[in-house]
């Protein structure tokens, strides 16, 4: 009995040592100072490239990159609060942002570093793939005017299509999300009205249709409702096998998304604003086979980090080397005028 | 221990052996006072410190909307448009319409479930058939939501909302046009997440209703309908009202399950159960990940406060009533997740 007593004492003292040790290494992780370990939160949307760096960078560098996917929000939210090396968002800093996430006169820049874009998808029994829509009846769609599927608007753009009567169900992303910010940032350059009645962001108030959580609740959503119409960003198109739309660009063409029709807008951009916020959406009718929904998604850095020089390298090699593990996930590789900007961009953080 | 029954010789035997590890015996009870002491305390800080971040996390939405926000139509996370600003009315309203039909529906079914298992069923399938109701709430609501989403939808859109429109149509209930991803499909799902924990409740409430009343009811000449409804029913009332209030406390936190099915476009106050909508917890868990800007994601918390409170006044109603009766219940039953 007093052996058991003992027993029960060294366990009890056992699990008390265990919380210690279990606070005191999650305090250390916290604080990731640790010069082989970089840590890193944020875009979901940035999440299957990550994950292959993963494994890449490890071998290449020893340096391991933990990497939580907690959605671009919470990204912006972890690199203000300092929490971590790196944070990740699909949407641009608003100035607002980049106010609140300067700690003690240190700033944080933001470095496209992956392209990537949104396509239209649908589900309307009788009606094939690649059905052809253009911006301002994607808006009039999301805005719940156009509201079922033979539509004259519709049907003008699709002769020799049969469409049926159903009813159009929109369906969009009910959490933050990058691939809600590229749809309404396309959507407020085509519309005016969406842009003084919803906005860009990565939530907005969408006036009608139905809310999904997450890439795969749309793909559900849009697999399992007759008549309706989702975005998705590319690699889950692919992957659910669902219809997509095509979106006729500035130049009157309809490009079907892939990589050299994404490549092709991004070429388009002249010039990139001093900090970095880059928009590629609708791009103009000089470039014919320029898809029109792509976006760019950036990585958040502070400019003075106690681990600079790893986190520099990690970064350089993401925008180099990094980007020719992209098109495997149907990732585009940024265009050589962003990498030269990104690499001067992270040359001016500081150890 | 068995220190009653120990004779005066094994007890000084007792003494004896403790004696020889004193040491070990006088540090055990100490460290085992402090261990429970600290684990009990630890339990009441968080709780404290939980409620304490939730509710000054809403301060900044607290100080521009007040107790209006409450009240407020609008909710709107889009900065730049007219329309940026945040309101609890659309997701109180389907807070109440949701949890409210949910129980509807499981409170009959989950005393009738109470009764076949009390009264009615054999002897050898009650324990079966009890411990399956229960495993009904051991199944993940994301598991639920998902199963809501990709089987139950298109179910209630092309089957069962066009059925009842049909019959019931004229009922402003049931008018609208069908989604499958609405209200209704909510209502469908929180009934499924509720019944286990009413039924088990209910049937722990009947198993305390005397033997003896039950029996002479019957030898009174009673029919086994009589008896339920002469006795049993009445024995055991307060008992079930805690027992549906406690599901109500499951029904209004439910977030996940209720997030993936519901529709999240709200549409004001209406009377449609086939429209969208959402719920304070369902808001919550859709959009505070994502929340960009920090006016949005103390207005989230506001809900969240208001939401606590609303738990706990369920709670404690649900505890007064059923104190009443001698059903000891599990704490935190009816706590939300």
């Amino acid at each position: 009995m007093s052996l058991r007593k003992i027993g029960d004492l060294l366990g009890a003292a056992a699990l008390a040592l265990g919380a210690a040790a279990c606070g005191s290494s999650s305090s250390t992780s916290s604080s990731s100072s640790s010069s082989s370990t970089l840590v890193g939160a944020g875009s979901t949307l940035v999440a299957p490239l990550v994950s292959v760096w993963q494994p890449e960078y490890l071998k290449e560098s020893k340096v391991s990159v933990a990497y939580s996917a907690i959605g671009s929000g919470g990204g912006i939210a972890q690199i203000t609060a300092r929490t971590v090396n790196f944070g990740a968002s699909d949407a641009p800093l608003t100035e607002d942002q980049f106010k609140e996430a300067t700690k003690e006169g240190v700033g944080v820049v933001q470095i496209p570093w992956a392209l990537g874009s949104v396509v239209a998808v649908y589900h309307v029994e009788g009606v094939p793939t690649h059905l052809k829509l253009t911006g301002p009846v994607l808006a009039e769609i999301y805005l719940g005017k156009i509201t079922s599927w033979n539509d004259p608007k519709i049907a003008a753009l699709n002769p020799g299509l049969k469409l049926p009567a159903t009813k159009i169900t929109p369906v969009y992303r009910s959490d933050g999300s990058g691939d809600t910010y590229a749809f309404t940032d396309y959507l407020s350059k085509i519309s005016s009205e969406w842009k003084s009645q919803v906005g860009n962001a990565t939530q907005v108030k969408f006036p009608a249709g139905v809310g999904a959580k997450g890439s795969s609740g749309i793909s559900a959503a849009v697999t399992s409702t007759n008549g309706s119409i989702g975005y998705l960003t590319l690699a889950y198109v692919l992957q659910g096998h669902l219809d997509d739309a095509v979106v006729q660009n500035a130049a009157g063409n309809y490009p079907v998304p892939g990589p050299t029709t994404i490549e092709a807008a991004a070429k388009t951009l002249k010039e990139v604003p001093a900090d970095n916020k880059i928009s590629i959406v609708n791009p103009p009718a000089t470039a014919p086979e320029a898809y029109p929904i792509s976006t760019f998604t950036y990585a958040l850095v502070p400019l003075k980090a106690p681990n600079a020089s790893t986190l520099k390298a990690f970064l350089k090699w993401a925008v180099t080397t990094g980007q020719k593990f992209g098109p495997k996930l149907d990732f585009v590789p940024i265009p050589e005028k962003i990498r030269s900007v990104d690499e001067a961009t992270i040359n001016k953080v500081e150890g | 221990m068995s220190s009653q029954s120990a004779t005066p010789a094994s007890s000084s035997a007792l003494r004896l052996s403790s004696a020889h590890h004193s040491l070990a015996d006088r540090l055990g009870d100490p460290v085992l006072r402090a261990l429970t002491w600290l684990a009990s305390a630890v339990a009441i800080v968080v709780l404290a410190a939980l409620a304490y971040k939730v509710f000054s996390l809403a301060g900044e939405s607290f100080s521009r909307y007040g107790l209006g926000f409450i009240a407020g139509e609008n909710w709107n996370p889009s900065q730049g448009t007219n329309g940026y600003g945040f309101g609890a009315a659309d997701f109180l309203f389907g807070t109440a319409v949701t949890s409210f039909f949910a129980l509807l529906i499981a409170a009959p079914v989950s005393v009738a479930i109470a009764l076949f298992l009390t009264e009615l069923a054999p002897r050898r399938i009650r324990r079966p058939v009890a411990t399956l109701v229960e495993l009904l709430a051991a199944i993940p609501s994301v598991v639920l939501g998902l199963w809501g989403l990709i089987v139950l939808a298109p179910v209630m859109r092309n089957t069962i909302e066009p059925a009842l429109q049909s019959v019931l149509g004229w009922l402003p209930l049931f008018s609208g046009a069908e989604t499958g991803l609405g209200v209704i499909t909510a209502v469908v799902i929180l009934t499924i997440m509720t019944v286990p924990i009413v039924s088990a409740v209910t049937r722990e409430v009947f198993a305390t209703v005397p033997t003896e009343l039950k029996e002479g009811a019957l030898a009174l000449g009673a029919t086994r309908w009589e008896m339920v409804r002469i006795v049993m029913l009445p024995y055991a009332r307060s008992g079930m009202v805690g027992a549906v209030i406690l599901g109500l406390g499951r029904a209004l936190g439910e977030a996940i399950a209720v997030t993936m099915v519901i529709g999240h476009t709200v549409n004001g106050i209406h009377w449609s159960l086939f429209a969208t909508g959402d719920t304070l917890a369902s808001r919550i868990a859709s959009e505070y990940q994502g929340a960009a800007t920090s006016l949005q994601i103390s207005s989230l918390a506001y809900l969240a406060a208001i939401l606590l409170v609303l738990a706990l006044i369920a709670n404690v109603v649900a505890r007064l009533i059923v104190r009443r009766t001698t059903v000891r219940l599990p704490v935190g039953l009816g706590a939300p997740n």
